[in-house]
């Protein structure tokens, strides 16, 4: 069994703001699925990110929506370079969120961490699976 | 911006009952990245993985309180290559452990079931035609 897509759903307070950061991150957007309660983010051409506005997102779930002060999830992408690491996590700060942890460097893996404007946290790494150590 | 690969990562009260769940519904193991605190399912090879991570060693990712299971903070929609699959594997999760939380969503272009996993993370299961979703 293998899946051809993924679509992350995560609740937003304000899609608009949401759109904004994720765009000077350097992402871009699908503005086929986006309206003014949902902008899916396009992380690669399998992988998106919708954020759908709160009240929105409860439609779609009988439970009530986690709050800031609990982790259900934390999203991990792959990107280029360390350099590129930094950058994303460096942007995201300047514009909102905030830094979760040191940066961690494991030699075959570089990594860093951030919270986004509504809390959902997200690693970006760096990974060189020719070096990972075999145990 | 284009990233290489996803690893979702979500907190599990039992990791090897969860491989057992997965392996039922018919995915692989990445057995270099699982041990006895985490299982890596492979969702598409090189692409997109599901870390599931026992829930002490999820929370060292985190300053918070993982959630209990009573709240959502995520959705996690996947796309398969047919109806056939998509109910096939709701079907299956519900008969060896999950739940389901709501009906099949039948959108012409898309169709849609779903299933809460043995840890109440919420999987909606899809086969859509983007090619035939209605322009507005």
């Amino acid at each position: 069994m293998k899946v051809n897509q993924i679509y992350v759903n995560l609740p937003v307070k304000d899609v608009q703001k949401t759109k904004e950061f994720w765009t000077k991150i350097g992402f871009s957007i699908n503005e086929q699925f986006s309206d003014d309660r949902a902008a899916c983010v396009v992380l690669n051409d399998t992988s998106y990110v919708m954020f759908l506005q709160e009240d929105y997102f409860m439609t779609f779930t009988s439970k009530p929506v986690a709050k800031e002060n609990t982790s259900q999830v934390i999203v991990a992408v792959g990107v280029n370079s360390r350099e590129e690491v930094d950058k994303v996590v460096n942007t995201a700060v300047e514009n909102g969120a905030w830094q979760h942890e040191e940066p961690e460097d494991y030699g075959w893996m570089y990594q860093n961490s951030f919270w986004d404007l509504d809390g959902h946290g997200w690693n970006i790494t760096f990974a060189d699976m020719s070096q990972m150590p075999t145990e | 911006m284009n990233i290489n690969d996803i690893y979702v990562n979500l907190p599990v009260k039992d990791v090897q009952k969860t491989r057992e769940f997965w392996t039922e519904l018919g995915f692989s193991i990445n057995e270099q990245f699982s041990n006895d605190k985490a299982i890596c399912v492979v969702m598409k090879k090189d692409h997109i993985y599901t870390m599931f991570l026992k829930e002490e060693f999820f929370q060292t990712f985190t300053n918070r309180p993982f959630a209990k299971g009573d709240t959502t903070q995520v959705l996690l929609a996947i796309g398969v290559n047919s109806r056939e699959e998509v109910d096939h594997m709701v079907k299956t999760a519900v008969e060896i452990g999950g739940s389901k939380y709501g009906e099949p969503v039948d959108y012409g272009w898309m169709y849609q079931n779903s299933f809460a996993d043995l840890n109440g993370h919420q999987w909606e299961v899809m086969h859509g035609d983007a090619s035939q979703m209605p322009a507005e």
